[in-house]
């Protein structure tokens, strides 16, 4: 392959996976402009890698690999927001039973609510609601939430991305997705479109 | 058929739900496990109802979450790329 196929080739993929990576840029810096540049850098990095790349059909993951680095070395000390969440990010080792024990826990309240006959009304307003409760999340829980849940990369493509083992990223999409779910109920309780009766005294 | 139907291995709610989201991210691979969880949502009504929230709170997060790049940075990629 000659240097100009080469070339288009990148274009191509690039092109190919743009929406993803904008996406994923978006969720790490929560900026339109951060995450434009965090692409752009992260295009000019790839193309200066390109040589690392050992299987195209991995393309995804190894962009999306160069772009978190990037994020990680070049953005993310910008960062000013803070996290609006106290939760540990680091807390995620070997506390499968912990987070199964709270998957159960929550479940019947929430799903009590999401079946509840205002389900409708409520799935109108969750959409953006959803990015909100996205946002508050822990930047490691949040990102593998997008890469597997949104980007639909296996649990292994994920692990490449972040340069972890496939067993923390199921940690992580078990924490992330619970989490997302506390705070979706409160944000339910807090906007009223929990009713007290539905409540029955009790929070997830 | 039905004959193999009876010999899966029950299992527990607690158990299903642990691998709720391996099932839900398609991260199931054993055909054993993936048997005996499917085999439990069909006997266990909380259980299924939770793998129907899931899924469609799965599909919204996705849903919601899916951005389009805007032209103007599609327009400085390719002049980006061009250049290099």
């Amino acid at each position: 392959m000659t240097s100009t196929e080469a070339k288009t080739w990148f274009g191509q993929s690039i092109e190919g996976c743009l929406d993803s990576l904008y996406g994923l840029a978006m969720r790490l810096t929560r900026n339109a402009a951060d995450a434009e540049d965090l692409v752009s850098e992260s295009v000019t990095k790839a193309w200066s890698a390109i040589g690392t790349l050992e299987d195209r059909n991995r393309f995804r993951p190894w962009i999306f690999r160069i772009l978190h680095n990037c994020y990680i070395s070049d953005y993310r000390k910008k960062s000013v927001r803070p996290v609006a969440y106290s939760y540990d990010d680091y807390a995620e080792e070997g506390e499968e039973d912990d987070i199964t024990s709270l998957l159960i826990k929550q479940s019947a309240d929430f799903l009590s609510w999401w079946g509840n006959p205002e389900r409708e009304f409520a799935n109108k307003l969750l959409g953006k609601d959803i990015l909100a409760a996205m946002e508050k999340l822990p930047e490691a829980f949040r990102v593998a939430v997008v890469l597997v849940n949104v980007e639909g990369l296996s649990y292994d493509e994920a692990a490449e991305v972040l340069g972890v083992p496939p067993g923390t990223i199921r940690s992580r999409m078990k924490r992330g997705r619970t989490l997302l779910q506390k705070a979706l109920w409160e944000h339910a309780v807090d906007s009223g479109l929990i009713s007290d009766n539905e409540m029955k005294g009790s929070k997830p | 058929m039905k004959e193999g139907k009876d010999k899966i291995e029950e299992i527990d709610c607690m158990e299903a739900i642990n691998g709720l989201y391996a099932y839900l991210d398609g991260e199931m691979a054993d055909p054993g496990t993936l048997a005996k969880f499917e085999h439990h949502l069909e006997h266990c009504h909380s259980c299924y109802s939770r793998t129907q929230l899931e899924t469609a709170l799965g599909q919204l997060i996705k849903k919601s979450a899916k951005d389009t790049a805007p032209e103007k940075l599609q327009t400085r990629l390719k002049k980006l790329i061009q250049g290099l």
